[in-house]
């Protein structure tokens, strides 16, 4: 950047008190309508989840981890109780695994839904941000009666699950399921066939796998690129139960821009994942099986861990979430644990993202991406 | 993408919001009309001072330090009075999953607002009953 | 009487006088104040003798209450209401339910919970413009109301419609001109950068759509062969020009949409880019008036609508014109918040390549067919329009 570019430039602070700004700042510096430099600031949203997680023990954990995003909490706490399940070798009931794998799935369901009316509300449509959010009441209700909370549900313990499907419980998920697959298609009119959506999106943003790869980008943002890459497919965790089911990594390929990804792009990919996990959910439902829910030694045995290290991981709604932890010799706490949030990458892209776009269109990049503070600030 | 197919698309999208005015809409009034809640709702606890040992265990579980236990309030054998700070709890079950002699429940009331801060904080008369005063407004009891 | 001399002052006919002097005084009193109450009565009986002249009163009348003032204010609150039970419906929620029957009274306590609140003058601002822009906005968007047509007949021959000027088509496209500028004049004195952008995005809205809207109402002159509203809404008693100039009635719609600067062209106030625009620091009551302005300009696009296209209060033969106005008035604003909860927000880049690649060949290309069709089939025409 030649400095008498920079000469008539407005630096702006996309700010913590910005409305759409909810818990981060970021520095533009404008030259007319365009930015030239973005400098995103992390820090703003720091809860220090990493040293809380030094003071709880393996049953409290979860809290902690689902509570670093509550829209997907299912699977915000799955990576911890795994690698406490990892240490502590644990055996998972069957049941509790499928159970596990269904919830997930419906959480990312509920995550994407609260990114359609977030990503709407920012493009100015509170039409379309609301209507999503109805069916996220359903999933919502499903979660409900399941733990008996919505956001904070608290479902994972190591060895198993908490709660236990009931047929009440079951008779919603199917109408949550039902009720959104019917309201996909006027969603999709409303979304990607609306023209302004098409004016507001395409070519905005734009990113081939390259630069998306050396970000660190994972999940939606990289699979709209038309990467299949997926853990649920690369990595399949022997404790959730994605084996028994039949399906293709959901991708994005625009034939204008092969191997890069715009906003509208990304915005596809989340259609495509919802449907994804609808189907998932779908064949999981018939195959649960009976038994325990939760391993009966587990309580015992996840008291005190054996010394060791574990690191699980598990494909999110934005990207690959992981946690590692390290245990002590008969650790009531972990010594150390590391949380590694999908949206510390996409944030930080924003850097190399942003310059050379219009001011406007800085807030649809970045909720293309759908980054959550709470990822990048843990 | 010609003209007449985005005009196609406006007037898909304008068929779409006319319809939903007519539709009911989906939010309720809520002070006054409120929703069954699921069985296993958490929301405040009820403590049944018969079955409770003073164990402690709901205590030490407890991840935000939300409970206070004390001994020497006994009415029954070997029971202990619960203090419950509202302030504090996160309502993450722990306590309940905890006790083994069932004495200790969420119920499905989830509306705790008042208007002092002292008043979250469940003292064993509280916390043993699930009577409270009816709270009105504007003429029109809720709660 | 030793070495002394009379007085020549007499005590005792000076004592005699004392009750007549203080008449007098009381007299001169009395003639000050009966003066100055008589003066003031006077000038109240000559108000009240020019009120009651039946045609000053008719006249006042209808400046303040009727078609005027007092009439536009709650057809206003009433906007208010209606814009925002609409959203709900829309966004599939209620809207305001609990202050009066169905939130009716929901924008009084909201202009009360606004007034009450502190008023909040940032250091850079420029403090006194700051303060006279709202007011001024108000104002500039109340006026062009004089001239909406709400009866068949005018005011001069005793019916609603208050106002006949023969240029008052232009005359309330020249007030709503000021309209961005005003928003870009507040937007600069507020002192901060947010504000800045959004009064030049504002500018640049009228930039866009001005243009498309005055050539979308080119063909209503033409047809009336009249740039006065209320001789282009009587031109339609037999036929109305949304038959004849269909396009034209959807590119104004559109333009006055994007004119007003609501949902998908709100760039200028857009709340997730720019934190409120250029009304980013008014607070309180300044806030309360520019959020009033915003729904009377809609309600002005309205109006004007239903006068230049759908006939203005020709309708029902049975109803009385302004009835016969408000229910196509009422239908309008139906469709102007309809449409402005319909789509995405545009870019302002988009708003003006949208206007002028789009909205502007369309608008002229219905005056152009319209023309021709006048021209080269008069026989056709001519009827319909009432001519000959």
């Amino acid at each position: 950047m030649s400095p008498d570019i920079l000469d008539g430039s407005m630096d702006i602070w996309f700010g913590p008190q910005h409305v759409s700004a909810h818990g981060w700042a970021t520095k533009l510096t404008l030259v007319g309508d365009y930015i030239v430099e973005c400098d995103p600031n992390a820090g703003y949203f720091h809860r220090s989840a990493e040293k809380v997680l030094e003071f709880k023990n393996f049953r409290q954990g979860p809290l902690v981890l689902e509570r670093m995003c509550m829209l997907e909490a299912f699977l915000a706490e799955y990576p911890y109780v795994a690698a406490v399940e990892k240490i502590a070798e644990l055996e998972i009931p069957e049941r509790a695994k499928v159970m596990r794998t269904i919830m997930m799935e419906m959480s990312r369901i509920h995550s994407i839904q609260f990114w359609w009316g977030q990503f709407n509300a920012e493009l100015g449509f509170f039409t379309m941000a609301l209507w999503p959010w109805v069916d996220r009441e359903y999933s919502l209700d499903v979660f409900e009666e399941l733990t008996g909370s919505r956001h904070t549900v608290s479902f994972s313990t190591p060895g198993g699950v908490k709660y236990d499907f009931t047929e009440k419980v079951m008779t919603q998920l199917n109408r949550a399921i039902d009720r959104f697959e019917d309201r996909l298609v006027k969603f999709k009119d409303m979304q990607l066939g609306s023209p302004t959506f098409r004016a507001r999106t395409e070519n905005i943003g734009l990113y081939d796998v390259k630069q998306g790869l050396k970000w660190g980008l994972s999940g939606p943002p990289i699979k709209a690129c038309g990467v299949p890459m997926d853990l649920r497919k690369d990595d399949p965790d022997p404790n959730l139960a994605y084996d028994m089911v039949d399906f293709d990594v959901p991708i994005t390929e625009n034939p204008e821009h092969p191997g890069q990804s715009d906003a509208f792009d990304r915005m596809e990919q989340r259609f495509a994942e919802a449907e994804t996990a609808v189907s998932i959910i779908k064949q999981l439902i018939p195959q649960i099986p009976e038994g325990d829910i939760v391993d009966p030694k587990a309580r015992g045995k996840a008291n005190r861990l054996p010394e060791g290290e574990a690191y699980a991981r598990v494909e999110g709604t934005r990207g690959i979430t992981s946690v590692w932890l390290k245990t002590e010799e008969k650790g009531q706490t972990a010594y150390r644990a590391k949380i590694r949030g999908p949206c510390i990458a996409s944030y930080y892209a924003l850097k190399d993202l942003v310059p050379g776009s219009k001011f406007a269109d800085f807030i649809v990049i970045f909720g293309s991406l759908d980054p959550y503070p709470g990822w990048w600030d843990r | 993408m010609g003209f007449f197919s985005v005009l196609g698309d406006c007037f898909q999208i304008l068929k779409h919001t006319f319809r939903q005015v007519f539709k009911r809409p989906f939010t309720y009034f809520y002070p006054f009309e409120d929703r069954i809640y699921p069985e296993r709702t958490r929301g405040r606890h009820i403590h049944v001072r018969e079955n409770c040992t003073a164990c402690a265990q709901c205590v030490r579980i407890c991840p935000v330090v939300a409970i206070r236990m004390d001994k020497e309030d006994k009415m029954y054998e070997k029971d202990c009075a619960l203090y419950f700070d509202y302030t504090r709890c996160i309502f993450c079950g722990l306590c309940v999953q905890a006790c083994r002699f069932e004495a200790l429940f969420h119920t499905p009331v989830v509306d705790l607002s008042e208007g002092d801060r002292d008043d979250l904080i469940y003292g064993p008369d509280k916390i043993e009953t699930l009577d409270r005063d009816p709270l009105k407004w504007r003429g029109r009891r809720f709660r | 009487m030793i070495g002394g001399v009379m007085l020549q002052f007499d005590f005792f006919a000076w004592l005699a006088g004392i009750p007549d002097w203080i008449l007098g005084v009381l007299k001169w009193i009395y003639g000050i104040f009966s003066y100055v109450f008589h003066w003031i009565f006077n000038v109240f009986t000559w108000i009240w003798t020019t009120i009651f002249i039946p045609k000053n009163f008719m006249f006042l009348f209808r400046a303040v209450i009727f078609p005027g003032l007092i009439f536009v204010v709650m057809a206003l609150i009433w906007a208010v209401w209606f814009t925002r039970k609409l959203w709900g419906r829309i966004q599939d929620r209620r809207g305001p339910l609990h202050m009066g029957k169905y939130g009716g009274l929901q924008l009084f306590a909201d202009a009360i919970k606004l007034i009450g609140k502190e008023t909040i003058i940032p250091d850079k601002a420029k403090r006194w413009m700051f303060r006279f822009l709202p007011g001024l906005l108000l104002v500039i968007v109340l006026l062009p109301f004089a001239f909406i047509p709400w009866d068949t007949v005018s005011a001069v021959d005793g019916g609603w419609a208050i106002s006949d000027l023969n240029v008052s088509l232009v005359l309330a496209f020249a007030f709503l001109t000021a309209v961005p500028v005003i928003a870009l004049l507040a937007g600069w004195v507020s002192g901060s950068k947010y504000t800045l952008i959004g009064g030049f995005r504002a500018a640049n809205n009228q930039f866009a759509a001005e243009i498309p809207m005055i050539i979308s109402t080119i063909g209503c002159a033409f047809l009336a062969r009249s740039l006065s509203i209320f001789d282009i809404s009587m031109a339609q008693s037999s036929l109305w020009f949304a038959i004849l100039l269909p396009i034209n009635l959807a590119t104004f719609l559109v333009a006055a949409i994007a004119s007003v600067g609501v949902f998908p062209f709100d760039a200028p106030v857009a709340d997730s880019e720019i934190i409120f625009g250029w009304r980013t620091e008014y607070t309180g009551i300044y806030f309360t008036l520019t959020y009033f302005a915003e729904f009377a300009e809609q309600m002005l696009y309205s109006a004007l609508i239903v006068a230049l296209f759908l006939g203005g209060p020709n309708g029902l033969p049975f109803l009385p014109g302004p009835v016969n106005f408000i229910i196509k008035f009422l239908i309008t604003f139906f469709f102007f918040v309809l449409v402005s909860s319909s789509f995405q927000r545009l870019r302002q880049d988009q708003i003006v390549y949208f206007c002028w690649k789009y909205l502007l060949p369309l608008a002229v290309l219905n005056v152009i067919v319209i023309m021709f069709a006048v021209v080269y089939l008069p026989g056709l025409m001519l009827p319909l329009l009432g001519v000959g």
